[in-house]
């Protein structure tokens, strides 16, 4: 019995040698084959739409020659270069997206222009990029770049602090001290260009209340939350967006804290005693929401103690809580954040509010909407001032959130690590970095990401990775959030800002070796411009960026 | 509980009220007699002391931050004044949690509904466990068959994931963990009563009863189940300790108690980030959990080695 | 013996349509449109008609469980909307961590727990016993995810810069690619077909697959990283183990035979060995046995712990994301791998013990 075993094992040992002998290792891909795909000609191509009455901010885009694409617009907007320049809107190759579909396969391997390319996502563990070499611009400095991720602020740190790991994302509040005394490793703080807020739904009573969406604003101690739960750089909000935003926090500011105004306010509204309802969140870090479920237990305590509100927790997976909120399902308060993926108050305000803007509050309110649609279209600071102004005042008025913090944040890296660096955006650019003598970077984030096809992702942890890989035709300055020509050399506006046209850089090339040209461009645009576009698909279909910074979709389904 | 069903054997013929009081005794002489049992049986007594006083014993509210109120910052080590924290701070002897609430007291109430939990759960499981497995033995048949059978899918799961499973369905929170809980431990108990039901079905004295023109319920409650009492209470006093690891894992998972609950799986889950930088919010829940189970593991070790009739000729 | 193992395999037939029933069950009883539940919100009322239809959701309930059957047979659990892939290969992705880790958790138990039993056993009543014993209470009654912390804690910040610091999360360390056993043999496969996935599913247990790749800078790593979880989910096992194995062991110790081996002039290492060992294994067998539902169940929390992709990790997700589908398929999956590991227990048990074949 013991005998037979032990040929089975050695018959079985000699048999692996042999073929492992034989095998021999393959050789590494330079970067992306796709079997089946043909690079096919530069046509010229234009997508029109008949009219500007379908609500949305593009009138036609065109690939004009091989190296050139104009938009349209509907409006003027001076925002569009720091619109244009974000990861949602970048470029992959036409044949690409045709041939999968803009679904499926194109989820988990985008093919971009980007430094590196992705080698392999093992799901659930890691997800490997090798430097792709026939990058245009500087090469990246470390050949190897991996990303990993663990929702617990602790066990990154700790991977840090073993050396596992190169760099980590949001050190928790409590550790950025620890970091700060650690010889050997540096922090690098984060401006908090983010905002943190108690969101609430206008269609579900009481919410549908004005007065009692006041009183709870009034009745949350906002600063006694920044205190004991942000780390060092946060700051309280008085306006919904950070004042390092361009005319972010002009107009009045948010209503001080006073329980026993709020109280009263309560009780005019019918509500003496109080209500039962739900608060939702997602127990996920991110920057303006370090601690997760302990501002939410803070929140639940502050209002059970300042209002009588008994408000139920219920933690909802991070997707799934997303939906909800988008769709206008949660029925209670919601705890959400909203980080700045460009510098404008657009990204802010009309986001969340403006016309385009989702159901994640009810029913939009006309006089905010009006403003920030009129500011939308005037170019300079100046001139949008007092639409601002109007715009934030009308948010104190009407309460569609309590805005609460603006939460500082940061990464910490090994104090080896050149060119670390924490973006405003939360961009981080991998390829500047490295470690003298050290081949692969392991950068340890929040989460893993949902799919790495961006055009139809809104999450940060999504976004990070595809701006390792995927490049738009502007792109933002390392660390900072000036805007600089990326896929494009060069662009330039008509006089009223509604006809923008961008010079593409020449031999760029894809990843799988295919060389970059306007109808690459126009084809990763329009598939999610036009609602009713065959590649109009993607992880959820939802492609939530597109509406939210260019307004209605074409050919969007009457609901 | 256990109160409740001695009492029924009292209350019956002479002769069965006089064997059970005597099996008491004896139990009780054999059980002092080990050691283990012995100490599950103190630990027992100081936790159900600690869950009825606990809002005496408790130095602080559990659900009220202190934020406002105390000097003290969240996930503050433990400071107790005998041992050398200065007086000047106020006394947290297990520290402050993340939400600056007094883990010492939150930790005095979770024992309130760990053993609430372990005593309901199993509660829910004997009783409905009794009936099927009651049923089954005593009617035989395809009745028997059928339930039997179900109970053996039921153990076909891996309990825990069962229980997860159940919960997916009904929803998270605490009654629904326990519902689920309770569900996925019904067949241990049927498998007792049906056990102790088969082995004295078709003895005289049974049959004597059905003679005389017994009711089933009344053969069935007066006869039959006072026989699977001793296995029962084993098995219970077991149960106990796995139904409240499994509510302090789902809490953990956080389907089960829902914050600001001092549950202690649920306070544990919720610290669990900070182990590395705050490791006594995790410690000590835990410890408090092992500790239980640990007491109602030897106690139920101590009662299946004082209540075995083969031990018997042994006292 | 023929006879046994099919009369066992007959026996296991209605449990298995009983779990079948129950997560059908379950599967109904999900609050709200089932073909929402599954498919996610943003189904279309045609993608919906077309998914009812197709499960026969609008026929009778004896119907549908006739069709529910026939889909598992088929080991066709639909697509998870959560992840947008098929549930199989989920399975495939996801199932071979789990076992790795359970397997690892087993080995661990049984190298400790018997050697402990069998010691305390045999040097009864010594401090040895009582620590062993002490240790074995102690080992049953800790939550497994608090033990899983604490070792974190231990071996990854308090033992940090020793030899013994050991990774606190993951399955590799970052950086390490393995490539699949398939790969490195240069086998000729066709991606998709069964054949593929069953290698597939071998390749994704990192020490499996080092092993047949002879990767041993991998196997190291895997290694590493496995202790802490199996450590931690082993320990209950490990507890009752011990437990059975001293008990057992006492039980054989008394008995006329090796009092007769003693006797004989026999060492007490033949004696322990040859003679007491291996009659005491027999109730191990059912203890190992009854441990595995444990290991399943628990891996759910270890994965969570040490943040592993396995079934439990994603059972986890999928319940947070109320991916029903996923629910219910893992479910009957890892029910119906625990039954038929009870089997193999079951037949193990007889040919380890010849009466049992005869009752």
């Amino acid at each position: 019995m013991k005998r037979n075993l032990f040929a089975v094992l050695s018959v079985f040992v000699l048999a692996s040698l042999m073929l492992a002998a034989c095998g021999g290792g393959g050789a590494q891909p330079a970067a992306i084959t796709i079997e089946g795909l043909k690079e096919k000609d530069f046509a010229p191509v234009k997508y029109e739409a008949p009219n500007c009455d379908y609500g949305g901010e593009f009138k036609s885009m065109e690939a004009v020659d091989e190296s050139t694409v104009r938009f349209t617009l509907c409006v003027p907007d001076p925002a569009f270069p720091s619109k244009i320049a974000f990861s949602a809107f970048a470029v992959q190759p036409k044949e690409y997206l045709e041939f999968t579909g803009a679904t499926g396969a194109i989820l988990e391997q985008p093919i971009g222009t980007g430094p590196y390319y992705v080698a392999q996502w093992e799901r659930g563990n890691q997800l490997i990029f090798k430097r792709f070499d026939a990058y245009w611009g500087e090469k990246a400095k470390t050949p190897t770049l991996v990303f990993r991720w663990g929702s617990e602020s602790a066990q990154r740190l700790l991977e840090l602090q073993s050396g596992t790991v190169d760099g980590i994302d949001n050190p928790a509040p409590d550790d950025f001290a620890v970091i700060e005394a650690d010889p050997n490793l540096q922090l690098k703080p984060r401006p908090a260009l983010n905002i943190f807020y108690i969101g609430m739904n206008n269609t579900y009573p009481p919410f549908d209340n004005e007065k009692v969406r006041q009183a709870i604003a009034m009745g949350i101690d906002r600063q006694r939350i920044v205190d004991n739960f942000y780390p060092a750089g946060s700051e309280v909000a008085s306006h919904f967006t950070p004042c390092a935003i361009p005319n972010g926090c002009v107009g009045e500011s948010w209503y001080e804290f006073n329980p026993e105004a709020a109280r009263a306010l309560l009780a005019e509204a019918g509500f003496p005693d109080g209500f039962k309802t739900k608060l939702y969140y997602r127990d996920v870090v991110r920057g303006y929401l370090p601690q997760v479920s302990n501002v939410a237990q803070d929140i639940q305590a502050q209002l059970k103690a300042n209002l009588n509100i008994d408000a139920e927790i219920e933690v909802q997976e991070s997707g799934t809580f997303l939906d909800n909120a988008d769709s206008g399902k949660l029925d209670g308060l919601h705890l959400l954040g909203w980080g700045a993926d460009y510098p404008d108050q657009t990204n802010f305000l009309d986001y969340h509010f403006g016309a385009g803007a989702s159901k994640q509050f009810g029913e939009k309110f006309p006089d905010i909407v009006e403003n920030l649609a009129k500011a939308a279209q005037l170019a300079s600071d100046e001139e949008r001032r007092p639409y601002y102004e109007a715009a934030n005042n009308a948010i104190k008025q009407h309460v569609p959130m309590i805005p609460v913090a603006h939460g500082g944040s940061g990464t910490a890296f090994k104090a080896a690590v050149e060119g670390a660096h924490a973006s405003p955006l939360g961009n981080e650019n991998f390829a500047v970095m490295s470690i003298p003598g050290q081949d692969t970077f392991v950068w340890m984030q929040n989460a893993e990401p949902i799919s790495l096809f961006c055009a139809d992702e809104t999450d940060g942890e999504s976004l990070r990775a595809c701006e390792q890989v995927t490049q738009s035709l502007l792109g933002y300055q390392v660390a900072g959030t000036a805007v600089e020509p990326v896929l494009a050399e060069s662009y330039e506006a008509n006089a009223d800002l509604t006809v923008w046209t961008f010079k593409l850089r020449p031999n760029v090339k894809f990843h799988n070796g295919f060389t970059l040209d306007a109808a690459d461009v126009v084809e990763s645009l329009v598939l999610q411009w036009d609602a009713a576009h065959p590649l109009h698909k993607g992880n959820t279909g939802a492609f939530s960026y597109w509406s939210g910074l260019f307004g209605a979709f074409l050919n969007a389904p009457a609901e | 509980m256990t109160q409740e069903t001695s009492s029924v054997a009292v209350l019956d013929a002479e002769g069965i009220s006089l064997k059970s009081v005597s099996l008491w005794n004896i139990t009780l002489r054999r059980l002092r007699r080990r050691k283990s049992a012995l100490i599950g049986l103190t630990i027992l007594a100081i936790l159900t002391f600690i869950a009825l006083t606990a809002q005496w014993l408790a130095p602080y509210d559990p659900y009220t931050p202190l934020i406002g109120i105390e000097d003290v910052k969240a996930r503050e080590a433990p400071c107790i004044h005998a041992l050398g924290c200065p007086p000047s701070k106020p006394q947290h002897i297990l520290g402050v949690d993340g939400n600056v609430r007094d883990q010492f007291s939150r930790l005095l109430y979770g024992a309130r509904l760990s053993l609430m939990i372990g005593f309901s759960t199993v509660t829910f499981a004997i009783i409905i466990g009794t009936v099927l497995g009651a049923l089954g033995g005593y009617l035989g048949g395809w009745i028997d068959n059928v339930i039997m059978r179900l109970m053996d899918v039921l153990l076909a799961f891996p309990s825990l994931l069962l229980a997860i499973a159940i919960v997916t369905v009904l929803g998270p929170g605490l009654i629904n963990a326990l519902l689920a809980i309770g569900i996925v431990s019904i067949p241990a108990y049927a498998r007792v009563v049906r056990a102790s039901v088969l082995s004295v079905r078709e003895m005289d004295y049974v049959s004597a009863s059905r003679a005389l023109g017994g009711s089933m319920t009344q053969i069935l409650f007066r006869r039959i189940l006072p026989n699977a009492l001793t296995p029962l209470i084993v098995q219970g006093t077991l149960g106990i300790a796995t139904a409240i690891l499994d509510a302090a894992a789902l809490s953990f998972l956080g389907l089960g108690a829902q914050p600001p609950t001092p549950e202690w799986g649920s306070m544990l889950g919720a610290e669990r980030n900070q182990v590395f930088t705050a490791p006594h919010l995790v410690f000590f829940p835990g410890i408090a959990i092992a500790l239980t189970v640990l007491a109602f593991n030897l106690l139920g070790d101590g009662l299946r080695d004082a209540l075995d009739p083969r031990l018997a000729h042994v006292s | 013996m023929t006879t046994y193992i099919l009369r066992r395999l007959l026996s296991s037939i209605p449990v298995l349509l009983g779990i079948l029933f129950v997560t059908f069950a379950l599967g109904r009883w999900i609050p709200g449109d089932p073909c929402r539940a599954i498919l996610g919100e943003k189904a279309t009322d045609a993608v919906c008609d077309e998914f009812i239809h197709r499960h026969g959701l609008d026929r009778p309930v004896h119907v549908q469980f006739g069709y529910y059957i026939r889909e598992v047979a088929q080991g066709d659990f639909g697509r998870s909307f959560r992840f947008s892939k098929s549930v199989n290969e989920l399975l495939v992705e996801r199932l071979p961590i789990t076992i790795e880790l359970s397997f690892a958790a087993l080995f661990v138990s049984i190298i400790v727990g018997i050697p402990l039993g069998v010691i305390s056993a045999v040097r009864h009543n010594s401090w040895v016993d009582v620590l062993t014993m002490l240790w074995a209470n102690i080992g049953v009654s800790m939550p497994v995810f608090w033990l899983g912390l604490m070792l974190a804690y231990i071996f990854a910040l308090a033992l940090k810069d020793t030899p013994f610091q050991l990774p606190p999360s993951g399955r590799l360390s970052p950086g390490i690619i393995t490539v699949p056993f398939y790969e490195v043999w240069n086998l000729p496969l066709q991606r998709g077909t069964f054949f593929y996935g069953i290698l597939d599913f071998v390749a994704r247990m990192n020490i499996l697959n080092s092993l047949l790749s002879l990767n041993f800078e991998v196997l190291r790593d895997a290694i590493r990283h496995l202790i802490l979880p199996a450590l931690a989910l082993g320990t209950i096992p490990m507890a009752l183990i011990a437990r059975m194995t001293r008990s057992s062991m006492l039980e054989v110790l008394g008995q006329d035979y090796i009092r007769t081996a003693r006797a004989k002039g026999l060492r007490q290492r033949v004696v322990v060995m040859k003679h007491a060992f291996r009659n005491a294994l027999l109730p191990l067998v059912t203890v190992i046995g009854l441990s595995l539902g444990g290991l399943l169940g628990g891996a759910v929390l270890t994965e969570t712990v040490f943040n592993l992709s396995g079934v439990g990790r994603i059972l986890y997700d999928a319940i947070t994301a109320r991916d029903y589908g996923i629910v219910q398929a893992f479910t009957v999956v890892i029910a119906i791998f625990f039954v038929v590991l009870n089997l193999l227990v079951d037949i193990s048990y007889a040919y380890l013990d010849p009466r049992i074949r005869l009752d």
